[in-house]
C-alpha cells in the first residue's frame, strides 16, 4: 500500500445544501486525529457554484475518463504490467493532470450551452449534466478529480464502479447519451436503449468554435434505423434507391441516436422562445450519404413528422464526408460506419461510431485501427 | 444480568487481534420457532453471517496462521429472548453459523455487554439500538432488510454520509476514536488481498457536497489505510438508486466523513 502523506482536510457544515463555511468553524476539536488540519479556502466558493440538476429534468451526459482525458499511457502501464502496477502508477501521478482528450472539446461546449441557458433562465434543470462514469477503480478517484479541477470543469457527478459495469448506473442517472473508448460498453448501452457511441483519440484535431455547441449525425442506422441499410447492402444501390422511392411516404424507423437530437431541440427551442435563433449556441447537422433529390426526401419527411428540426442537412450522394465535416467543424459527429468514422478523423473530425445495425457485419471484416 | 456463553462448536478467535462483530438475535433469527421444535428460522442477517465467515475462509487461505479475522458473537437485546438462552444456541448450532459466543443481556444492558466484549462493530436492524450504541461509543450499523437478501463470495462495506441517521447527532470523541479502529481493521484485512477477486469490497458514496467532498472523504479513508473500489458522487442525486444497484451489507459512516450529520 502506497503511503501518502496527505492530511484529512476536514470541512464542517451545519447544513448540507448551502454550505456556509467560515474559516473559524473549521478545525473543531472533535475532529483532532490525524495530526494538523489544512482548511482549503476554495471550499467556501461553494456557495457561488451552481447546483446540479436533477437527473430527470437535464439531458444527461455521461462520458468515460478515456474519452474526456488522455489516458494511453497509463492504458500501457495496465496492459503491460497489470492492475496493481497501473493503480501504483495512478496514484504516484495523482497530481499531475491528464491532457485533454477526443470528448474535451465537446464537454466544453455543453458548459457554454450551460451558462447561456442559466443566464436566460436561472430557475431552470434543463441544463446538461455531465456525469463521468469510468470502470476505474477508484485508486484513481483522485487524480481524476484533480484533473477535473485543473480544467475547471464543471462535473460534480461520477461514477467509479471498480470494473463492474456502468450500465446500472446509467440507467439510474437517466442518461441521455453514454461516450466510451470501449466498444463493448457502448454496444451494452445501445442494446439497454442508452444513445451511446465509441470515441477514439485522433492525432489531428481542427479547431472547433468556444461559444456554439455543433453536433453532427450521419442519417441512417444513427438517426433512423438500419432498414434502408440493409436492402442496400443486400441487394446493392439500384434496389435501395427504388425501395427508398416506393416507400417515400412511410416513415423510417427510429435509431438509437434520434433522442439525443430531440433533446437537443428542446433546448434550442429555449433559445428561440428568448428570440436567440440566429444566435443560438447549438446547431445540428445532418450529414448523409443520401441524395437530395431522391432518397433524401424520405429523411427529410420522417424528420418532419418527428417534429425534429435539423439546422442543415447535408446530402453528399455518397461523396466522402471528411471535407464536409472538415468545413462544419462540429464538436462530434456520429455514425455508424468504421470506415467514415475513420475518414473524418484523418481530417481532423472528433467522429464517435455508433456500433448499431448491419453495418456492423461488415466493420468487423474491415481492418479497423482502433486507436484508444 | 448478562451471561456469555461460549459456542463450543466454534473455534475461538484470538481475544486481542479478532475483529468482534455483534449481530442481534433479531437479525440473525426470525422471531418465531420452526413448526414443533425449538429451532429459530434464519432471518436477514444469514448472508452476512455467511459472507463474514467467507471472509475468515479466505483470510486462512492466505495464512493458516492469521489472527486478524471476525469473530461473530450473537446478542440479545430483549429479556424475552434472554430467556430463550438454550434454543438460541440449539438454533445457532443447528443452522451451523459461526458464531463464536453468545451474550444473553436485555435492553437494559446490551450496552454494557458490547463493550465488555470488545465489540468493534455492531449490527442490528433496529434503528435505536444503533443510534444508542453509536452515543456510547461503539461502532454500530443498520441492516437494511432491503438489500442484504442475496448471498455474496464478497462482504460489501459502504461509506457515506447519515448511514443511519437523518438528524444531525454529532459522534462523540469516543465513537469517532471506535469506528476509525475499525476502520483501520477492515483496511489491513483487505490489503492481505489483490484487487481483483477480494472477498472485501468499499465502495463511497457522497451525496452532497460535488467531487472536493468525495475527494476528502478518498483522502481520509485512504489515510485510515482503508483503500476503496468504487466511488460515487452523486452531487445532490437521489441515492435510492444507486444503493439497490450497489447492495451493500452494511453502511458505515462514521470516523471519516466530513459533512457529518
Amino acid at each position: 500500500m502506497v503511503k501518502m502523506s496527505l492530511d484529512a482536510v476536514q470541512v464542517m457544515s451545519g447544513q448540507v445544501k448551502e454550505l456556509k463555511v467560515s474559516p473559524s468553524s473549521n478545525g473543531d476539536a472533535r475532529g483532532s486525529w490525524e495530526g494538523k488540519e489544512e482548511f482549503d479556502p476554495s471550499q467556501l466558493e461553494l456557495t457561488a457554484k451552481p447546483k446540479p440538476p436533477k437527473p430527470e429534468n437535464a439531458v444527461t451526459v455521461a462520458v468515460s475518463s478515456r474519452v474526456l482525458f488522455r489516458t494511453e499511457r497509463e492504458q500501457k502501464v495496465f496492459e503491460q504490467k497489470g492492475v496493481e502496477e497501473y493503480l501504483r502508477y495512478q496514484i504516484e501521478h495523482e497530481n499531475e493532470p491528464f491532457a485533454p482528450g477526443p470528448a474535451f472539446p465537446f464537454v466544453k461546449a455543453l458548459e457554454a450551452v450551460n451558462i447561456r441557458l442559466r443566464e436566460l433562465y436561472p430557475q431552470s434543470e434543463e441544463l446538461f449534466d455531465i456525469v463521468l462514469v469510468t470502470y476505474n477503480h477508484a485508486h484513481v478517484g483522485i487524480r481524476l478529480i484533480n484533473t477535473i479541477n485543473h480544467h475547471n470543469l464543471f462535473i460534480e457527478r461520477f461514477c467509479m464502479t471498480g470494473g463492474s459495469s456502468p450500465i446500472g448506473y446509467l440507467k439510474a442517472w437517466q442518461t441521455n447519451l453514454y461516450l466510451s473508448a470501449d466498444a463493448e460498453k457502448v454496444r451494452e448501452a445501445l442494446a439497454e436503449g442508452i444513445a451511446a457511441a465509441t470515441m477514439f483519440m485522433t492525432e489531428k484535431l481542427t479547431e472547433v468554435s468556444q461559444s456554439q455547441l455543433r453536433v453532427a449525425f450521419d442519417g441512417d442506422a444513427v438517426l433512423f434505423s438500419d432498414e434502408s441499410e440493409r436492402i442496400f447492402k443486400t441487394h446493392g444501390l439500384d434496389k435501395f434507391f427504388e425501395h427508398e422511392k416506393e416507400n417515400e411516404d412511410t416513415l423510417l424507423d427510429h435509431g438509437p441516436l434520434k433522442g439525443f437530437l430531440e433533446a437537443l431541440g428542446k433546448l434550442q427551442k429555449k433559445f428561440y422562445a428568448k428570440g436567440q435563433r440566429l444566435d443560438c449556441p447549438i446547431r445540428t447537422y445532418l450529414v448523409t450519404a443520401r441524395s437530395a433529390a431522391s432518397s433524401g426526401i424520405r429523411a427529410l419527411k420522417t424528420l418532419r413528422a418527428w417534429g425534429l428540426e435539423i439546422d442543415e442537412a447535408m446530402f453528399l450522394a455518397g461523396a466522402p464526408k471528411g471535407p464536409m465535416l472538415e468545413k462544419i467543424r462540429p464538436h462530434i459527429y456520429f455514425d455508424d460506419q468504421m470506415f467514415h468514422v475513420e475518414g473524418a478523423a484523418e481530417m481532423g473530425t472528433v467522429a464517435a461510431h455508433v456500433p448499431y445495425g448491419i453495418a456492423q457485419k461488415y466493420n468487423s471484416q474491415q481492418k479497423m485501427s482502433s486507436g484508444k | 444480568m448478562v451471561s456469555t456463553v461460549t459456542n463450543t462448536d466454534v473455534k475461538q478467535k484470538d481475544v486481542d487481534q479478532a475483529v468482534v462483530v455483534a449481530v442481534t438475535f433479531a437479525a440473525v433469527f426470525e422471531p418465531e420457532t420452526e413448526d414443533g421444535s425449538s429451532i429459530y428460522r434464519l432471518g436477514v442477517a444469514l448472508p452476512l453471517v455467511q459472507v463474514l465467515q467467507r471472509v475468515n475462509e479466505r483470510l486462512l487461505e492466505k495464512n493458516p496462521a492469521e489472527h486478524q479475522l471476525f469473530d461473530v458473537i450473537l446478542i440479545t437485546t430483549e429479556s424475552w429472548q434472554q430467556q430463550q438462552n438454550s434454543s438460541i444456541i440449539n438454533s445457532t448450532r443447528h443452522h451451523g453459523l459461526e458464531v463464536g459466543r453468545f451474550c444473553f443481556s436485555t435492553e437494559e444492558d446490551y450496552i454494557e455487554s458490547l463493550m465488555q466484549n470488545n465489540v468493534q462493530l455492531f449490527l442490528t436492524t433496529d434503528g435505536n439500538e444503533a443510534l444508542q450504541a453509536t452515543q456510547q461509543g461503539v461502532p454500530s450499523a443498520l441492516l437494511d432488510t432491503n438489500w442484504v437478501s442475496c448471498p455474496s463470495e464478497q462482504l460489501r462495506v459502504l461509506f457515506c454520509e447519515k448511514a443511519i441517521f437523518q438528524l444531525n447527532m454529532g459522534s462523540t470523541e469516543a465513537s469517532k476514536k471506535s469506528a476509525q479502529n475499525f476502520l483501520a481493521h477492515l483496511g489491513q484485512m483487505k490489503q492481505k488481498f489483490g484487487v481483483f477477486d477480494s472477498p472485501l469490497c468499499f465502495t463511497l458514496v457522497t451525496s452532497h457536497g460535488g467531487k472536493d467532498n468525495c475527494c476528502c472523504a478518498l483522502k481520509s479513508l485512504r489515510s485510515l489505510g482503508v483503500s476503496v473500489d468504487e466511488a460515487y458522487c452523486l452531487g445532490g442525486a437521489p441515492r435510492g438508486p444507486i444503493l439497490s444497484l450497489l447492495r451493500p451489507h452494511f453502511l458505515l459512516s462514521d470516523g471519516f466523513s466530513l459533512l457529518e450529520g
